[in-house]
């Protein structure tokens, strides 16, 4: 069962994460398990809104619960460091709904 | 003995596997409808449906006259898996009245 | 295991995740394991016309956008992504990964207690 899509490959690199009530958190992945449960290190939010640029809120190291996951992006730096954050006007992610 | 396995509806699946190759209805959760031919199923309601037609009802409320617009949205999708813990229920084919 | 070993068999080929939060992302099926849990490759998000409330655009890039907020063209921040099995509703199927007698075959295998 090791072949599956496990997250070993994106350890130390930076990832963003869709959860499941439509946040997207960016941070550095530090550890993961079967579960999805997942460690981020240096992490932040982006909220995203219509009204004004994308707001960064400073987390931390975080843990976030599997089941509150949707979806784990690896992130490239390099297009997005060339993002302008403050310039981005978008409606928020809906939820999942079960 | 096997004909007779091959036929018995003891359980509910057993409803399902008989509507095997055959357009079925499917009812999901958050207002959507799927009519297509099944398959593949497994225990969890897991599906395979081929020549898929999906409709998605949205209700919106008239800015004005706060009247409730019914819209219906519909595409079809030539394969498509469909995760069984959207399913609320299965119908067998339809027959004509 | 039917499902698993379906999708198994399906990787590299091009399909389309549709998520319970109306996002749907296209890829190339890089992996799947026994949750279902999907990994995808050159992704991105799709946009269809016909689903005027489905998003548009990708939550990791944002390249541009058009300030009335109507086009927001997604860039390629975000090339490859694991999506959780228990958020996806549906999985577009490209045709020629489909071959309806095998999938019969194993469906009854499986009813049959696999």
């Amino acid at each position: 069962m090791s072949a599956g899509p496990g997250l070993e490959s994106l350890v130390d690199q930076t990832i963003s994460v869709i959860t499941n009530d439509g946040r997207n958190i960016v941070g550095i992945l530090k550890g993961f398990d079967q579960a999805t449960n997942i460690i981020l290190d240096e992490s932040h939010e982006r909220v995203f809104s219509t009204k004004e640029g994308v707001q960064r809120l400073v987390l931390g190291l975080y843990i976030i619960r599997g089941d509150n996951i949707s979806v784990v992006g690896e992130l490239d730096e390099d297009p997005d460091s060339r993002l302008d954050l403050s310039k981005l006007r978008a409606h928020p992610l809906k939820p999942v709904i079960h | 003995m096997a004909t007779e396995e091959e036929s018995a509806v003891k359980e509910p699946l057993d409803l399902i596997r008989l509507s095997l190759d055959e357009r079925i209805y499917v009812k999901l959760r958050s207002d959507r409808e799927l009519r297509g031919k099944l398959h593949a199923y497994d225990q969890h309601l897991n599906m395979i449906l081929g020549d898929v037609e999906e409709v998605v009802t949205t209700v919106e409320i008239d800015d004005e006259t706060y009247e409730e617009i019914v819209r219906t949205t519909k595409r079809t999708v030539p394969f498509l898996f469909v995760r069984g813990d959207g399913v609320i229920l299965v119908s067998p084919p339809l027959r004509t009245a | 295991m039917l499902f698993f070993s379906y999708f198994k068999d399906l990787v590299g080929r091009e399909v389309t995740v549709e998520l319970k939060n109306d996002l749907a992302i296209r890829g190339i099926l890089h992996s799947v394991d026994q949750y279902l849990n999907i990994k995808l490759e050159n992704t991105r998000v799709v946009d269809q016309d016909k689903y005027p409330h489905m998003i548009t655009i990708s939550i990791f890039d944002w390249e541009s956008v058009d300030t009335s907020f109507k086009i927001l063209q997604f860039g390629l921040s975000v090339r490859n992504c694991f999506i959780r099995g228990s958020v996806v509703r549906y999985v577009q199927l490209p045709p020629e990964g489909v071959d309806i007698e095998l999938l019969h075959d194993a469906t009854r295998r499986e009813a049959r207690g696999g």
